[in-house]
């Protein structure tokens, strides 16, 4: 258990040293975040009241993309000088060393949403109210879902030619699913859908707010445990 | 120390080792010669389990490889082609790294320690980036003994290292021998390697078809020797 | 034994065809009642089931090759994504049809379309992850087992999702005719049994592609 934990934060500290200092992705994650949401803005302005809609919607696509970029760079730095070798030598555990690249992919993702959630907001005059905490929330298990297959997906990846394209597409099609509660979670707090529709037979709306972020919680761990368990296949030779 | 058991290994259809044995004994130092694509860096990946044998088992220090890793790994450095080391960490950084993660009490003065025995000491705080090539192997060096390994597998070790840094690295090796520790090395210089080692074996065709102590064999004329008949046998 | 099991199979479906658009055949939607559309359930409802079966063999082929390592698992790996890329193809494609007759829209945010859509998706980006890893056979097998075993973690993920969205899709049909039961019966038995006929064929074929390949040397 001590080993466990000296050796994650060994990982964990060490890409997110390396990231601080050779800052190869995150100014490119912001400015890719930003582009989004200024297209997606200037898409707006065709019809009258979108923005309701598609601001929620804006996050999403933002932290979707600006994520495959963390992502790609947590192996990449393994692959110079063969240090994935280096890992493997040492009697490091392969679930240890994915659990540190999951943090490292969820911090990355948290201070890029530090920036562009402000920005959304803004660019899309959303009302949020005192809806603080659940927003958080939602944003935090949509961004350890985002995180969790894209780490594992990362390795598998990482000796392939068209590496970033294929991450994107493996990434983009499992994360399909989360994507529909997540954005049904937004739409409501930010009071695109009328609270009182949710959950009624009228529309067929099925989900209310708690079982968007039930379903949440149930993808990140499930995701989370089975990529924690196959990593190890992932990265052997 | 090291016990390679029955060994075979095939990549797609090619057949690179054929039931390889190969057992080396505490205090000896082993030289695997051979010539170029005959898998003598195939051997070395699989005794240092980065990979999988497609049969036969890999055992150092009595631990199984593919069964009990946690034990083996441990006990085991490896130094090869590439340094296996982090470009935008400082040289301590990076020791540091590999010494917390094979959980060392003291990775810090551990690390200390290594870089002024490999005379590193001056570049401590410089990114790994900027080393020259033989700077760079020392570094690599020092990451595979920081945990002070049984068992040293090297990799053509000598690449890249001026007159001063080999005389370490021979001296290293050799006494590598004196206590319980074991080395299976390779390297292209037949004679450096039969300088260096107690034991010599060839592989030729995915088998073992020389085996013998090096005490007694003359490196230069073993190295004239060897070149030939590799020349002719390919 | 398996030449039989192949003429069979081939025997139940031209019965389940022509029970279905003779005897079976169902009236059209009520807008257009001549037009044979609806006969598509036949075809579309089994392709359902087995697009979804596939999942499951892909399923165990996958842990088969994690646990034992071995190629044939691999091999039936491979064959499976292919086979239910191919009745995911006729699920969607079944389904616009019907989309286009019933609603007069090809297509429409409605949680089983998107189901099946992601369905297809999931099997193609399978396949494209297949043709595009280098290395060495073992790692690509088990790399591709991984991610199939994320896809099928990912079906249920997908189709309970879904359920967040308004829904025009029906959830049972309901038959009028005793000889519509038994043909929509007899196509989903001779369906599941050509799944299980071109799994089986194809796989043989791979088999024999890695044999040939390995004869070169």
């Amino acid at each position: 258990m001590r080993y466990f934990l000296t050796s994650l934060r060994a990982v964990f500290m060490k890409d997110i040293v390396t990231e601080l200092r050779a800052r190869q992705v995150l100014p490119t994650m912001v400015v890719l975040g930003m582009l989004i949401v200024w297209v997606l803005r200037i898409a707006c302005e065709t019809a009258a009241g979108s923005t309701a809609i598609i601001g929620p919607v804006a996050f999403w696509i933002a932290f979707l993309f600006a994520g495959l970029l963390a992502q790609e760079r947590s192996f990449a730095t393994e692959e110079q000088n063969d240090c994935m070798d280096g890992l493997l030598l040492a009697p490091i555990d392969a679930g240890t060393i994915y659990l540190a690249k999951l943090l490292v992919n969820i911090v990355m993702l948290c201070i890029f949403e530090i920036i562009i959630v402000p920005v959304v907001i803004i660019a899309f005059g959303l009302r949020i109210g005192g809806h603080w905490p659940s927003l958080i929330g939602v944003l935090l298990l949509g961004n350890i879902a985002i995180s969790s297959v894209g780490t594992l997906f990362s390795a598998i990846v990482q000796l392939c030619r068209t590496r970033g394209s294929l991450l994107s597409i493996l990434v983009l099609v499992v994360l399909a699913p989360v994507m529909v509660p997540a954005t049904f979670a937004l739409l409501l707090k930010f009071g695109a859908i009328p609270a009182e529709l949710a959950g009624t037979g009228a529309l067929a709306f099925v989900g209310t707010f708690k079982t968007a972020v039930g379903y949440m919680v149930v993808f990140d761990a499930v995701f989370v445990t089975a990529s924690w368990l196959l990593f190890g296949f992932a990265i052997k030779e | 120390m090291i016990n390679l058991k029955s060994i075979s290994k095939a990549f797609e259809h090619r057949s690179v080792l054929k039931n390889v044995n190969l057992a080396v004994a505490a205090g000896e130092s082993v030289f695997v010669c051979g010539i170029n694509g005959v898998g003598k860096s195939t051997l070395l990946r699989i005794a240092a389990g980065l990979l999988a044998p497609d049969a036969g088992a890999v055992e150092i220090c009595g631990r199984d490889m593919a069964k009990d890793p946690e034990k083996a790994k441990p006990r085991l450095g490896l130094i090869s082609h590439k340094s296996m080391v982090y470009t935008d960490l400082t040289v301590l950084e990076n020791l540091m790294f590999f010494g917390r993660l094979y959980g060392l009490a003291d990775p810090r003065r551990r690390a200390e320690q290594m870089l002024d025995d490999l005379g590193l000491g001056a570049y401590r705080f410089d990114r790994a980036a900027i080393l020259s090539r033989g700077m760079m192997q020392r570094l690599a060096i020092a990451r595979a003994l920081i945990h002070k390994p049984a068992v040293l597998l090297a990799d053509e070790p000598f690449t890249g290292l001026d007159s001063k840094a080999s005389a370490h690295l021979a001296a290293v090796l050799e006494g590598f021998g004196d206590t319980d520790h074991a080395v299976l090395m390779t390297t292209h210089d037949a004679a450096v390697g039969v300088r260096c080692c107690r034991r010599v074996i060839v592989l030729h065709q995915g088998g073992i078809v020389f085996d013998a102590p090096t005490e007694g064999i003359d490196a230069i004329a073993f190295s004239t020797d060897y070149v030939a008949y590799s020349g002719g046998a390919s | 034994m398996r030449r039989m099991l192949i003429v069979f199979t081939f025997i139940l479906l031209t019965a389940a065809l022509w029970l279905g658009l003779t005897k079976g055949s169902i009236e059209g939607p009520p807008a257009n009642p001549d037009s044979p559309v609806r006969n598509i359930i036949y075809a579309h409802v089994p392709s359902s089931i087995c697009s979804l079966l596939c999942f499951g063999v892909l399923f165990v082929a996958a842990i088969g090759v994690l646990s034992t390592g071995r190629q044939g698992w691999d091999q039936l790996a491979a064959a499976t994504a292919e086979v239910g890329l191919v009745f995911a193809t006729v699920l969607n494609l079944t389904g616009m049809i019907w989309s286009r007759a019933e609603w007069n829209t090809w297509w429409t945010a409605s949680p089983r379309l998107i189901s099946a859509a992601i369905l297809w998706f999931l099997y193609v980006v399978l396949i494209i992850l297949r043709s595009s890893l280098p290395g060495s056979t073992q790692r690509r097998a088990r790399v591709c087992a991984v991610f199939a075993i994320i896809a099928f973690l990912d079906v249920p993920m997908v189709i309970i999702s879904a359920r967040f969205l308004p829904d025009i899709h029906r959830a049972s049909f309901d038959f009028t005719s005793p000889w519509q039961y038994a043909a929509f019966f007899l196509s989903m038995i001779a369906t599941v049994m050509l799944a299980g006929v071109l799994i089986a064929l194809r796989t043989d074929l791979i088999r024999v592609n890695t044999l040939l390949e390995q004869e070169e040397y």
